[in-house]
C-alpha cells in the first residue's frame, strides 16, 4: 500500500503538444519542496499523432511510478479526446482540467475509447461530466496565442493545473525559469499566469462537423471550384503564400480558406503543392 | 532433367532439399552464398529457369528473404537457404513474414556458432534461435530431418505447411545431413501431395485482406489480382492498416501465436523407437538421432530396456507426446550438438520428478554412438 | 477530369504528416503521372521502407507494401520478378534508401531491376524525432548534430549513376509539375529508374536550422538548384553549392528481367 497523501497527477496529450515539459516542471515544483516524485512515461511517437503521457506522483514517499486507475487526483488534458480516453484513472471526486482545443490526429487512431468506431468522438463533455463532476475547460490555445505563442499551450495548462494545487505561485514561477530556454522564461510565466487566471468555460464545438465532405466551397459562374478539405488541412500556409491571385487566406482557426474565388486562374499550384492533399480545383 | 525421373538415385541433403522445393512448387529463389548451404542456391540456379521460375542472387541474406516475401506477396511459392550468420540477418524479415503473415520457407543449414564460429562443422546451436530469434512474440514452425529422403520430405512438408498456415516454415538441417549423400527412393517422395495457398473468390472490392477464416488463417490475395490491399509490419487490423487500438492488437497477435495450436495435428511429428517398455529415454534430433538410434539398440543387447523419442518438428515444439512417452522412464537423456538448448525445453515438459541428463558437445564433432552408450549407461561422457 | 481523390484510401485521411511535411506534395504528383499514364490501380504495386515518406504507401489505393527499414528494394525485386507485368514503385526515404539500405539501393541499380525508387530527401529522420541523415548537409543542426553536421553527405543521384541505374534524376517540391514529368519519364524507363526528390521537413529540419514556416522553405528551394540543361550554360562559379534538377542521366540499357531470361534460355 502507499503511504497515505501520496498526490497523482496525470498529464495527457498528443505528440508535440509539451506534455512532457509539463510534467517536468511539475516534477520540479515538487522536489523543490521537498517531497520525494516519480514520473513515468511514454511518447517517442510524438509529431505522428500518438499518444503522450505522463504520470506524476509525489509526496512524503512514493512507492509505485504509476498511477492505478481511480486514483488521479487531477488530469490535466491538452485535448479533449484524450480526456476522455484518460478519465477513468480519475478517483471519485477528482478534477479534470482539459484544454478544449480538439486536434484530430490520423484515421487510424481517432477515437481512442474500446469498441468505438474509428472517428473523433462525440460529446466528450457529457462524458467527462457523467464519471467526474468536476471537469474545467479552457481553450488554452486561445489564451497562448494571445501572448503570442501558441506554443506555450503547455504553460497555460500547467497554469491552470495549479490552480488547483497545493503549491506556491513563487515555486512555480522558479521551476519554469530552471526549465525552459532563458529567452521564453518571461513569456513562459506570462503564458502561466494565463492560465492560473483562466475562466473555465463550456466546451466549445469549434469544429465542423464531421460529416462535410470539401466544406466551404464556392462556385462562381465563370471561374473554378477551390474546395478545401477542412479536416485535412493543416495550416501549413503553402497554398496562401503560393497562389498568385490571393484566393485563399488562413482563417482564425489556422486554416486555410477561400476568400476570392472568381479570381482563380486554375494555375494548379494550390492544390498540387498542399502537402495535405486538402485542396482541390475543380 | 533425367535425375529427378530416376526412381532410386544417391541424393544429396542439401540438393535433396532443393528437388523437394522444385516439385513443391517452390518457383523463387533468393539466397546469399553461405557454407554450408550454397549447394541448395547452386541446384536452384540450375533448375529453376527450365521450370519456369526466377532465380536471384542477392546483395545480402537480409535482401534475400526480402525478396522472397515479395515474390510471394505477388503469388509465387520462394524459398531462400542460409547458415548461421546469414540466419541471424534474416531474423528481421522472419519477423516480417510472420506478421504480414506471408508464406516462404527458410532453411538453414546449421553450423558452429557463436558469429562466424565454426564454417563449416555440423552444430545445432540454432534451434532455440529458430523459436525465438525475432524480437516479440510470433509463432514458429521448424522442422528438422536427420536423412536426406527426409530432407526431401519436410521441405515439401515445409512448403506445405507455409501455404496452409500462411507463416515462414523453418528447415534446421545440420550440416552433416546437408552434406550426407544416400540411397533414396523417389517412387514414395515423388507423390507426396503439394498444397497450395487459398485464394479468394469473393470480389474484389469485398475481400477483407486479413480478416481470418476458421481455422485462423486469412485468405491471401496475389498482388496484381485486383485485390488492392495494405501489408505491413506495424500492428494492424483485419483491413492491414496500422492501428495500436489495444483490443484490435491483442486479437492479432493472440490469432497468430494461436495458429499453431489450433493446428498443431497436421504439423506435430516425431518418430518413438523401443520407447513402450524403455526406463531410459534418449531425446535426440537431427544427425544426432541417427547416432542415438545406434546406442539404443546397443543398450538394447546389453539388457538396459533403451529407447528414443526423435522430434521431427522442434517448434512448435511436441512436448506432450514427450511427456508421454516419457512417463514410464526413469531416465531423460537429451543428446544434442549445443550446450544443452533443448535441455531445459525436454526438463519443462517431464517435470521435476527426475533430473534430465545430458549428452552435449558443441566442438564441431558430431556426437558418436559410443557416446551416448555411455550416457545410457550412467558412465561419465568427457567430450565437453 | 483527374481527381486525386479516386486513388486515395479517403478513410485513412488526414495523413499523419507533420504541416508543410513536402511528401505529401510529392504523393500528390506521383497520382498525377500515374493518371497521365493511364496505369490501372490493380497493375500498379507500391513498395515502401521504415520512416516519415514510407508511410506514403498506406495512403493509396493500389497493391500497397509498407516492408522493413532500409529493404524495400528487396521485397520490391521479389515482386518484380514474381509479376514482371506489374509496375513497381518503390517510395523511400534518405535515411531508409541510403544508411541502411543504401547496400540495397547500389545493387538494385546495378541489375537494373524494373523498378521506379522514388527518394524523399528531407536531410533528417523525422519520424525518430531529427537525428542527421546521410544527406544532411555540413553545418546543418539536428538532434544528433547539435553544433552542425560535421560528416559529408552522399550525392545519391551520382551514387545510383555510378552504380548503374539506367535513369537518375532529381526533382524539387517547389515545381510539383516539372516533379510529375520526371515521374512520368521515371517509370517509362524499363530498367532502374532513380528519383530523388528534395523534400520540407519543417518540423525538425526547418525549427532547428531556423529556415521559418512551411511556406518560406519551399520558396527558398528555388534558390539551391539550376536545372540540368541551364547548367550548361553556366559558368562554374554560378553552380557552385547547387543541386542539378531533371534528368541528369538517362542510358536505357536491358532489364534485369530480360537479361536474366535471356542468360538462362
Amino acid at each position: 500500500m502507499e503511504p497515505n497523501g501520496t498526490q497523482n497527477v496525470l498529464i495527457v496529450g498528443v505528440g508535440g503538444q509539451g506534455v512532457i515539459l509539463a510534467s517536468d516542471i511539475l516534477g520540479v515544483v515538487c522536489m523543490n519542496r521537498g517531497y520525494q516524485v516519480k514520473k513515468s512515461e511514454v511518447h517517442g511517437m510524438a509529431k505522428r499523432g500518438g499518444v503522450v503521457y505522463s504520470h506524476v506522483r509525489y509526496g512524503a514517499q512514493v512507492l509505485s511510478p504509476t498511477i492505478e486507475p481511480g486514483t488521479s487526483d487531477v488530469l490535466l488534458a491538452f485535448e479533449p479526446a484524450e480526456a476522455l480516453r484518460w478519465s477513468k484513472y480519475v478517483k471519485p471526486g477528482g478534477t479534470i482540467i482539459v484544454n478544449s482545443r480538439k486536434r484530430i490526429p490520423p484515421a487510424a487512431c481517432q477515437d481512442r475509447r474500446m469498441d468505438a468506431p474509428t472517428r473523433y468522438p462525440q460529446g466528450i463533455e457529457q462524458a467527462l461530466r457523467g464519471q467526474v463532476g468536476d471537469v474545467r475547460q479552457f481553450d488554452a490555445e486561445e489564451l497562448a496565442v494571445e501572448i503570442g505563442d501558441h506554443r506555450m499551450c503547455n504553460t497555460v495548462l500547467l497554469g491552470a493545473l495549479s490552480s488547483v494545487c497545493e503549491f506556491e505561485l513563487q515555486d512555480w514561477l522558479g521551476a519554469i525559469a530552471a526549465s525552459v530556454k532563458p529567452k521564453t522564461v518571461e513569456r513562459n510565466q506570462k503564458a502561466f499566469l494565463a492560465g492560473r487566471n483562466a475562466q473555465f468555460a463550456a466546451m466549445r464545438d469549434s469544429l465542423p462537423s464531421e460529416k462535410c465532405e470539401m466544406s466551404r466551397s464556392v462556385t462562381c459562374l465563370d471561374a473554378p471550384e477551390i474546395a478545401i478539405h477542412d479536416s485535412w488541412c493543416k495550416g501549413c500556409e503553402i497554398c496562401v503564400v503560393v497562389c498568385p491571385q490571393a484566393c485563399l487566406k488562413m482563417n482564425e482557426r489556422n486554416r486555410a480558406e477561400v476568400v476570392k474565388a472568381e479570381a482563380c486562374i486554375r494555375c494548379m499550384l494550390c492544390e498540387w503543392m498542399c502537402p495535405d492533399l486538402a485542396v482541390r480545383v475543380q | 532433367m533425367g535425375a529427378a525421373t530416376k526412381t532410386v538415385q544417391l541424393l544429396q541433403g542439401n540438393a535433396a532439399c532443393a528437388r523437394a522445393a522444385l516439385a513443391a512448387g517452390c518457383r523463387f529463389y533468393a539466397g546469399y552464398p553461405i557454407s554450408p548451404s550454397s549447394e541448395i542456391a547452386e541446384v536452384m540456379a540450375r533448375l529453376l529457369p527450365p521450370a519456369g521460375g526466377k532465380f536471384i542472387q542477392m546483395e545480402d541474406e537480409i535482401a534475400s528473404l526480402g525478396a522472397v516475401i515479395g515474390a510471394s506477396l505477388a503469388g509465387v511459392k520462394g524459398m531462400t537457404a542460409t547458415s548461421g550468420p546469414g540466419f541471424s540477418l534474416m531474423q528481421e524479415h522472419i519477423g516480417y513474414a510472420c506478421y504480414a503473415e506471408v508464406p516462404c520457407v527458410i532453411v538453414n543449414v546449421m553450423r558452429g556458432g557463436p558469429s562466424t564460429g565454426l564454417p563449416t562443422l555440423p552444430a545445432q546451436g540454432d534451434v532455440m534461435q529458430a523459436r525465438w530469434g525475432t524480437h516479440g512474440d510470433h509463432p514458429a514452425i521448424a522442422l528438422c530431418p536427420s536423412t536426406p529422403a527426409e530432407v526431401y520430405e519436410l521441405t515439401v512438408l515445409a512448403f506445405n505447411l507455409s501455404e496452409r498456415l500462411r507463416t515462414p516454415v523453418i528447415l534446421l538441417m545440420d550440416e552433416v545431413v546437408a552434406h550426407m549423400y544416400e540411397k533414396v527412393d523417389m517412387r514414395r517422395l515423388a507423390n507426396l501431395p503439394v498444397e497450395n495457398r487459398a485464394r479468394p473468390t469473393c470480389e474484389p472490392g469485398k475481400h477483407a485482406a486479413f480478416t481470418p477464416g476458421a481455422d485462423g488463417v486469412p485468405v491471401m490475395a496475389p498482388f496484381g489480382d485486383g485485390y488492392r490491399y495494405h501489408v505491413t509490419g506495424l500492428a494492424h487490423d483485419d483491413r492491414g492498416y496500422p492501428t495500436q487500438d489495444p483490443k484490435l492488437v491483442a486479437a492479432t497477435n493472440r490469432r497468430l501465436q494461436e495458429k499453431t495450436v489450433r493446428n498443431r495435428e497436421g504439423l506435430m511429428r516425431y518418430e518413438l523407437l523401443d520407447t513402450e517398455d524403455a526406463e531410459v529415454i534418449v531425446f535426440a534430433y537431427g544427425i544426432v538421432a541417427a547416432a542415438a538410434r545406434r546406442a539404443v539398440r546397443e543398450a538394447r543387447k546389453q539388457g538396459i530396456r533403451a529407447g528414443l523419442f526423435r522430434p521431427i518438428t522442434l517448434w512448435p515444439f511436441p512436448g506432450e507426446e514427450l511427456a508421454a512417452a516419457c512417463a514410464g522412464a526413469s531416465r531423460v537423456i537429451v543428446a544434442e550438438m549445443n550446450l544443452g538448448q533443448m535441455s531445459g525445453e525436454v526438463q519443462r515438459v517431464i517435470g521435476r520428478s527426475k533430473d534430465v541428463e545430458s549428452c552435449l558437445k558443441a566442438d564441431g564433432e558430431a556426437i558418436s554412438p559410443e557416446e551416448i552408450l555411455l550416457a545410457i549407461e550412467g558412465k561419465e561422457v568427457r567430450h565437453v | 477530369m483527374f481527381d486525386f481523390r479516386e486513388y486515395l484510401r479517403m478513410e485513412m485521411f488526414p495523413h499523419m504528416l507533420c504541416p508543410g511535411c513536402g511528401h505529401g506534395i510529392v504523393l500528390g504528383a506521383l497520382l498525377r503521372a500515374i493518371h497521365s499514364l493511364k496505369l490501372t490501380k490493380d497493375e500498379i504495386v507500391v513498395v515502401s521502407g521504415i520512416g516519415c515518406s514510407s508511410r506514403l504507401a498506406g495512403y493509396v489505393d493500389f497493391n500497397t507494401l509498407h516492408t522493413t527499414h532500409g529493404r524495400p528494394l528487396a521485397f520490391a525485386t521479389g515482386i518484380k520478378l514474381a509479376r514482371p507485368e506489374l509496375t513497381v514503385i518503390v517510395i523511400t526515404g534518405d535515411g531508409d534508401g541510403l544508411s541502411i539500405g543504401g547496400n540495397h539501393l547500389i545493387h538494385a541499380a546495378r541489375r537494373n531491376v524494373g523498378l521506379t525508387c522514388l527518394l524523399l530527401n528531407n536531410q533528417i529522420y523525422g519520424m525518430t524525432g531529427g537525428q542527421f541523415a546521410p544527406t544532411t548537409q555540413i553545418g546543418r543542426v539536428s538532434t544528433t548534430s547539435p553544433k552542425g553536421q560535421y560528416e559529408t553527405p552522399f550525392d545519391s543521384c551520382k551514387l545510383a549513376e555510378a552504380a548503374g541505374a539506367s535513369f537518375v534524376a532529381r526533382g524539387i517540391t517547389y515545381e510539383p509539375s516539372a516533379l510529375e514529368k520526371l515521374i512520368v519519364a521515371a517509370i517509362e524507363n524499363k530498367g532502374f529508374s532513380f528519383l530523388e526528390v528534395a523534400s520540407d521537413c519543417p518540423e525538425f529540419f526547418g525549427r532547428f536550422n531556423k529556415l521559418g514556416n512551411p511556406a518560406d522553405q519551399i520558396l527558398m528551394q528555388k534558390q539551391n538548384v539550376v536545372d540540368v540543361e541551364a547548367a550548361a550554360a553556366l559558368p562554374a562559379e554560378r553552380l557552385r553549392g547547387k543541386m542539378l534538377t531533371g534528368i541528369l542521366h538517362h542510358e536505357p540499357r536491358p532489364e534485369y528481367g530480360a537479361v536474366y531470361a535471356e542468360s538462362v534460355a
